[in-house]
């Protein structure tokens, strides 16, 4: 509660300073307002970047290539372009200068590239740094900026869980590392490391986001300036313990100075299920099932009424029933309106921006469920006059509410007889058909809810002491607060239950905060000698991390009225209380050495110490060395007209996790929250080892560079090798020791090699119409190099020597046997028998072979096409890992009905079973995890496409513009199941999206 | 340290001003130093935790170390209703008429080596048995801990030890008998014939009796004490055909307590026949398992029911059948199920009347009837048979000879104890008539079946558990 309150007042004071900044905000008498027009000689260039010489400040020029600054008559202005030589010209009192830059190959070295605690450019990198930037993320209208970021990076993963609004993501940048399965990279934002773990509890929404809440969903994609993602060892060192998995670096937006710009954004989105499955209509479904009880041998019972209450679908249900469950429960069009204003602008010393958003999505789902978010950012930044201090400040903050129904209605879409009855009786009221079915509309009134409020802010001050030498401290503190609940009331059940709200009725609610601070001061050195140059970082981290959780559960009420006071329930049981703290210390340096601006070397390393280990092993040190070499910058090519900029760079060096989450070192007891005849219950956490420390991560790379016709076309091409050891896993135990494993250090090692490409071309440039290209591949090896006693170990059924942690052991398929009906598989170990270990030795891969995307931008005039395309070659489970026979309860594809029904059959299906005869059993569970369930979940998604149109610009000077976007509008695959990018069957997939929207600037 | 820290933040403050920066830079090294120790990266356990020598430092957390196992054995169901249940449908007691994999293989004694429930019983029991034996280490080292409270915390894990382990060599034939908490040896631990684990859960439960006390301090025999120890006494006896001491431990029991005469007051938590039951907790929906596993709200509901041959071991008269077994009648009035009907409040509507009862004193009667048929004291048997038929209204039996008699008591066993932790198919396994009695009625049922397999993956951790039971 303490901590809370002070979160208050500091947010107050904080919100108080920031308008009294704003307020002062005036134009100082002796400010010349500059502008004009940056082109090449013919064209305007827009998106150029005009900087007052030795400052932060500066503009971005317009569509039509205009600027206007705010600056000293004696400044000097810096105009920079990707792509062309940076100009700097004296104002010397003009109050208009029209600049015309010069195309220029080696100027890659515009662009800042943020890597962390230093920037870099992708010139001089020594590095793996991918990055997307705000005119990536705009085009896509994503609720979460790692949905922006799906396919554009080269060695990134990203999977979106569901398609219901608020969800989580899985990210794997560069392949699983780790057999404990841990992939989540390390998130910095501003500077600030974020915890992306989700602090939703199973108990509550397991059944409808998967307890999975990505809390980056509190950052609006709109107010982010760019997304960098690093990759190797030359980037990540300076994380060290943590850097294992990647990092991702967030920057959001930043004041720029100049007049007060005002941004309005408008849009609405309409969202759909992309895909439906074709399945059985209602004869052929009935006629399957009748099938099966008869095969099953119960014939009997299809006539017998005393068995009515077994098949209601076939006994009592209409028989010329049907219904579309899937248009019905998950046909909906799902609506977001986002609204979102900016204010920036600022002087020559302060500038600032505040952005506010608010948006409001709802389901496919019947119903009125709907998730809410409103954020807001607010940053000003501030330099002395001598140019010698830097403040910065930056708050972000996001109030999320989701209300859904607690359980996906995707699963029961897909299962759910095509003869069930009606959902609702004549008079509106939900249908429960004599007690002879659970009608899937009763999950809405199980609400789910929850709210979550985050706050990120930080301070940066960097003072320099000497021109060269420059101290920053980095502050930070973030809280993240989720409130939850989930409402089972009676009135939900099939009343043949009985059930009544003193008896059943429940809440649980959970209620979960993540706080932590993080303190990093830094020393910053440049120094430069003729032709070398120097630069030189030391610094040092503390960082704490609490968080908590309290998941309770009230049953019982006098009336479902009271069911959301759980202060009115009958009896309360505590389902968790947990806390944790984490601390975490760590010096960090860097040396960057520059010789002749061609050759580079760069060493980074890190001292980290974790609290999640045992006493004296706390402590860990990591580090990499990169080196490039411009090639291009030799006088024997520099004068080549082909080739405008040839680099080749190499980095190697350590990285470590410790996610393994805290305090696994003690042996310990836990309260359970459980008591017996009123004694609380006291249980053994597990078998304890204090003696585990980090697992490491060598990563290696080596990449060349290449740009073409003055850098038109650009080519980079890595191979990275990365070899994770010291693993640390759960090491099974047998049930004999009261565990299942016991966690330790083991001596397995993982690789992940690959080849990742990234091509960017300027195709046509000319008076009018602009054409550029964008492709990424990634082509990811991951397999176990080492595993001592893999053999006798558990893990012998899941791994193989060689191959990769994703493999999956499946029986081979041998078609239905003509003559039987039901499947055979290979008998591998040819014992006469189809058992579990020995015979599943068809082995398959689930994680891709090789994904990326590609990209096409076409602007003409005023208007701007954006169409990226995402593909991935990968495999996954399709409906018959799920259902393997026809004639079960549930409903299947309409292609179950080409099943076998006599001898001499040859048929795809096996004879269908009603799932109540034993002997069919093992057949068709065997084909469940055969290599029949498992087949290609290849795509191509035409991912994104972004259609924008400028207004001609009015007197009023005001900026209109007006965009129709869409996402996952047309999706190329083979795979049989609802989709391909996440092939479950339970969860909504991701939706299909068209939004039109419009922004006003002013 | 604070004064210190502030002491140089105010002199760095001061300096920006000046120009004397190799200072500035010392004291900005000095604050990377000194500030940062290693003590930053060691944290206090979290509140919900205790460091486990803290746990048996005092009476009630080793209470609370003890509730764990009584409140796992309730909930893991291998005391409670789990075994009811299940032994009832790999015997004669139910029929199973749907479609769930497990219960199927069970009810069609079709069991798989990878069957989910054969895994679930052999882990969670020793679990329970590794968390027993931490109790006992953790007591036994305790330096704080009076002797009488060691004792009574050592003589109940001890019988919970011993009583586990009874329970597991009943399902799977040769098994380890765990004794230590040391992980490293239990992962590479052996299988011990049957009757040597039988003579370590005897050795621990004469420790365990002789440092148990027949105190029932709750007064609902909710917390096992000596009476329960001399219960599985009894039973184990009788297993081992050491029928003098079945005997008498059976009368020691049988002076202690006393049978209820109303059958309607059996099951009740106060019943005066009761010798160890589980106390449930009222938080969720149900009272006893027992009464939300068997009793049919709905069909097809539990998807079993009390089976033929069942309904039809129970003589016309008996009020067993009336007053323990309950029907449902679906809406349309064509189908009627009957089920167990001893645990009579399922949902927690009402405050519940009813425990879960482990041990009570009927079967000890019909321990005592058994062992004296042996032991020739035909009389003596036929007065114990008596006494329980009396009670559920029938005749005395008509059985004479010794044979007619232990025939007569199996029959009682069975219309008494049915689905009550699997008494049924252990009393056909050990009086080796199961697979005559459920070979007739059911196809499957082979010699082999006797026992169930050990769990695959087990198999797979730890080799030394080979051979696989025979038959799977």
């Amino acid at each position: 509660m303490t901590n809370n309150h002070n979160l208050c007042r500091h947010r107050r004071i904080y919100v108080c300073c920031l308008f009294f900044l704003n307020l002062s905000l005036t134009l100082s008498a002796q400010d010349l307002l500059v502008s004009g027009q940056v082109t090449d000689g013919q064209l305007p260039i827009s998106g150029a970047n005009v900087l007052i010489k030795n400052t932060n400040t500066g503009v971005v020029s317009d569509f039509d290539g205009r600027y206007t600054i705010t600056t000293k008559p004696t400044d000097s202005l810096q105009i920079s372009y990707l792509g062309y030589t940076t100009l700097t010209i004296p104002i010397q009192n003009r109050s208009t200068i029209n600049i015309t830059l010069q195309e220029d190959a080696t100027a890659l070295g515009e662009v800042q590239i943020n890597a962390g605690y230093y920037t870099t450019t992708d010139r001089e990198k020594t590095g793996s740094i991918v990055r997307i930037t705000a005119k990536e993320i705009e085009g896509q209208p994503v609720n979460n900026p790692l949905g922006a970021m799906q396919g554009y990076m080269s060695g990134v993963n990203i999977v979106q869980n569901t398609g219901v609004p608020g969800g989580g993501y899985d990210v794997q940048i560069r392949g699983q590392n780790f057999i404990n399965g841990g992939t989540a990279p390390l998130y910095i934002i501003d500077g600030v490391p974020y915890g992306s773990l989700s602090l939703e509890s199973a108990d509550i929404s397991a059944g409808i986001n998967g307890a999975d809440i990505s809390p980056l969903n509190a950052i609006n994609p709109s107010n982010i300036e760019s997304i960098e993602v690093l990759k190797d060892a030359d980037a990540t060192a300076i994380y060290g313990a943590r850097g294992a998995n990647g990092v991702v670096l967030i920057t959001t937006k930043k004041g720029k100075a100049g007049t007060t710009q005002v941004t309005v954004n408008l849009s609405s989105t309409l969202g759909q299920v992309s895909h439906f499955l074709d399945l059985l209509k209602t004869p052929e479904y009935l006629e399957l099932r009748r099938e099966g009880i008869i095969n099953d041998g119960r014939g009997d019972r299809l006539e017998n009424p005393q068995f009515n209450y077994l098949y209601p679908e076939l006994k009592t249900w209409s028989q010329n029933r049907y219904t579309d469950w899937q248009k019905e429960l998950i046909g909906g069009t799902a609506y977001r309106n986002v609204a979102q204003l900016s204010v920036s602008g600022g002087g020559a010393q302060t500038q600032f921006l505040i952005s506010g958003g608010y948006q409001k999505e709802t389901t496919v789902f019947p119903g009125e469920s709907n998730y809410k978010k409103a954020s807001a950012l607010s940053n000003i930044s501030h330099q002395s006059t001598n140019q010698r201090l830097n403040i910065t400040m930056t708050a972000n903050y996001a109030s999320e509410q989701n209300q859904m129904p607690r359980t996906d209605l995707s699963g029961v879409a897909y299962n759910l007889p095509p003869n069930a009855p009606d959902l609702y009786t004549s008079e509106g009221e939900l249908n429960w058909e004599n007690n002879t079915w659970d009608n899937p509309l009763a999950a809405l009134e199980e609400d789910y809810n929850v709210r979550i409020n985050t706050l990120m802010a930080n301070v940066g001050v960097a003072y320099k002491l000497l021109p060269k030498l420059e101290l920053k401290a980095n502050l930070g503190y973030n809280t993240y607060q989720l409130d939850s609940y989930k409402l089972l009331p009676n009135t939900a059940r099939n009343p043949k239950f009985g059930f009544t709200p003193q008896g059943y009725s429940s809440i649980t609610t959970n209620n979960s905060s993540r706080n932590s601070w993080i303190v990093e001061p830094q020393l910053h050195w440049k120094e430069k000698w003729k032709e070398l140059d120097l630069e030189v970082l030391v610094g040092t981290t503390f960082q704490r991390q609490t968080s908590d959780q309290l998941v309770l559960k009230g049953k019982g009420f006098s009336s479902n009225s009271l069911i959301k006071n759980i202060a009115a329930a009958n009896s309360l049981e505590v389902r968790a209380a947990d806390d944790s703290d984490y601390n975490y210390q760590a010096f960090f340096g860097r040396v960057n050495l520059k010789f002749k601006d061609k050759y580079i070397i760069n060493l980074t390393g890190r001292r980290d110490g974790s609290s999640r280990f045992g006493p004296n092993r706390q402590f860990g040190n990591f580090g990499a060395a990169g080196a490039a070499w411009i090639f291009s910058e030799e006088a024997f090519l520099k004068t080549n007209k082909i080739l405008s900029y040839g680099k080749i760079r190499g980095s190697y060096g350590t990285t470590g996790s410790d996610n393994i989450g805290d305090y696994k070192f003690l042996n310990t007891y836990n309260v359970t929250g459980s008591n017996y005849n009123g004694t609380l219950v006291l249980e053994p956490t597990g078998i304890f080892n204090p003696i585990f420390g980090w697992e490491t991560n060598k990563k290696m790379e080596a990449a060349i560079e290449l740009g073409f016709i003055k850098n038109r076309i650009l080519i980079n091409t890595a191979w990275y090798q990365n070899r994770s050891s010291n693993q640390l896993v759960g090491i099974p135990l047998a049930a004999t020791t009261g565990f299942g494993s016991v966690t330790g250090n083991f001596d397995a090692t993982v690789e992940n090699t690959g080849l990742e490409i990234d091509v960017n071309t300027t195709n046509i440039r000319s008076a009018h119409f602009q054409w550029k290209t964008t492709f990424n591949i990634s082509v990811p090896k991951n397999r176990l190099l080492k595993f001592p006693g893999l053999e006798t170990s558990t893990f012998s059924s899941d791994y193989i020597i060689g191959e990769p942690l994703s493999i999956i052991r499946l029986y081979q398929s041998l078609g239905v046997n003509p003559q039987t009906g039901i499947y055979q598989f290979e008998d591998y170990n040819q014992d006469g028998e189809i058992t579990s270990l020995d015979d599943r030795n068809f082995i398959e891969d689930l994680a891709p072979k090789f994904f990326g995307g590609l990209g096409n931008t076409f602007t003409y005039k005023n208007l701007s096409l954006d169409v990226f395309f995402q593909f991935k070659k990968q495999k996954a489970f399709n409906h018959l890992r799920y259902a393997s026979a026809p004639g079960l309860l549930n409903n299947a594809p309409s292609y179950f009905y080409n099943r076998w029904q006599k001898a001499g059959d040859i048929t795809p299906l096996m004879m269908a079973t009603s799932g109540g005869n034993y002997s069919l059993y093992p057949s068709r569970f065997n084909y469940s995890s055969s290599n029949e369930a498992f087949s290609d979940a290849s795509f191509i998604r035409l991912r994104n496409i972004s259609l924008k149109y400028n207004l001609p610009e009015g007197n009023n000077k005001m900026t209109i513009s007006i965009y129709l976007q869409g996402q996952n509008l047309w999706t190329f695959t083979k795979f049989d199941g609802p989709d391909p990018e996440q092939p479950s069957h339970v969860a909504l997939p991701p939706l299909r999206q068209i939004t039109l929207g419009t922004q006003i600037g002013f | 340290m604070k004064n210190y820290i502030s002491h140089l933040i105010l002199r760095t403050r001061s300096n920006f001003n000046g120009v004397h920066l190799i200072r500035q830079f010392t004291i900005f090294s000095l604050i990377l130093t000194v500030v940062s120790c290693s003590d930053f990266v060691e944290v206090d356990a979290p509140k919900n935790v205790l460091i486990s020598e803290t746990v048996f430092e005092n009476a009630s957390t080793v209470e609370s170390a003890m509730a764990n196992l009584y409140y796992r054995m309730r909930e893991e169901g291998m005391a409670s209703y789990g075994l009811s249940a299940h032994l009832g449908l790999y015997a004669d007691e139910l029929d199973y008429y749907y479609s769930d994999f497990d219960l199927l293989s069970l009810y069609t004694n079709s069991l798989l080596p990878e069957n989910s429930i054969v895994l679930e019983y052999w882990k969670n029991t020793y679990s329970i048995i590794y968390a027993t034996n931490d109790v006992i280490e953790g007591v036994t080292k305790s330096t704080t801990l009076t002797v009488k409270e060691k004792e009574e915390f050592r003589g109940q894990a001890l019988f919970i030890r011993g009583y586990l382990h009874s329970i597991l060599v009943s399902l799977y034939g040769d098994i380890p008998y765990i004794i230590t908490t040391d992980y490293i040896e239990n992962n590479t631990t052996a299988r011990k014939p049957k009757n040597n684990v039988y003579q370590s859960i005897l050795a621990d439960l004469v420790l365990a009796q002789s440092i148990m006390t027949t105190d029932d301090p709750t007064g609902m025999s909710v917390i096992p004490n000596r009476s329960a120890a001399t219960a599985l006494m009894a039973n184990i006896h009788l297993y081992l055909k050491n029928w003098e001491l079945a005997e008498n431990n059976a009368t020691e029991l049988i002076e202690a307590f006393q049978l209820e005469a109303d059958l309607n007051n059996v099951f009740l938590k106060n019943s005066k026949e009761t010798i160890w039951q589980f106390k449930d907790d009222l938080i969720t929906s149900r009272n006893t398992y027992q009464a939300k596993q068997f009793i049919i709200k709905a069909i097809p509901g539990q998807t079993y029911s009390l089976s033929n041959t069942m309904l039809d071991a129970f003589e016309t008269d008996d009020l067993r059948r009336s007053s323990w077994v309950g029907s449902f009648t679906s809406d349309d009035g064509l189908t009627t199920l009957f089920y167990p009907y001893k645990y009579k409040a399922s949902l927690i509507d009402k405050e519940s009347l009813e425990f879960s009862i482990v041990f009570r004193l009927a079967e000890q009667y019909l321990i005592r009837a058994e062992a004296r048929a042996h032991l020739g004291n035909l009389s003596g048997a036929r007065t114990d048979l008596n006494i329980i038929r009396n009670r559920a209204g029938l005749d005395v039996t008509p059985a004479e000879t010794k044979n007619e008699l232990l025939n007569a008591i199996l029959q009682e066993r069975f219309v008494e104890l049915f689905t009550e932790q699997g008494h049924r198919w252990f009393d056909l396994k050990r009086t080796g008539k199961d697979v005559d009695i459920l070979g007739a009625i059911k196809p499957n049922y082979e010699p082999t079946d006797a026992l169930w397999p050990i769990p695959e993956t087990e198999l797979e951790i730890n080799p030394k558990l080979r051979p696989q039971n025979s038959g799977y």
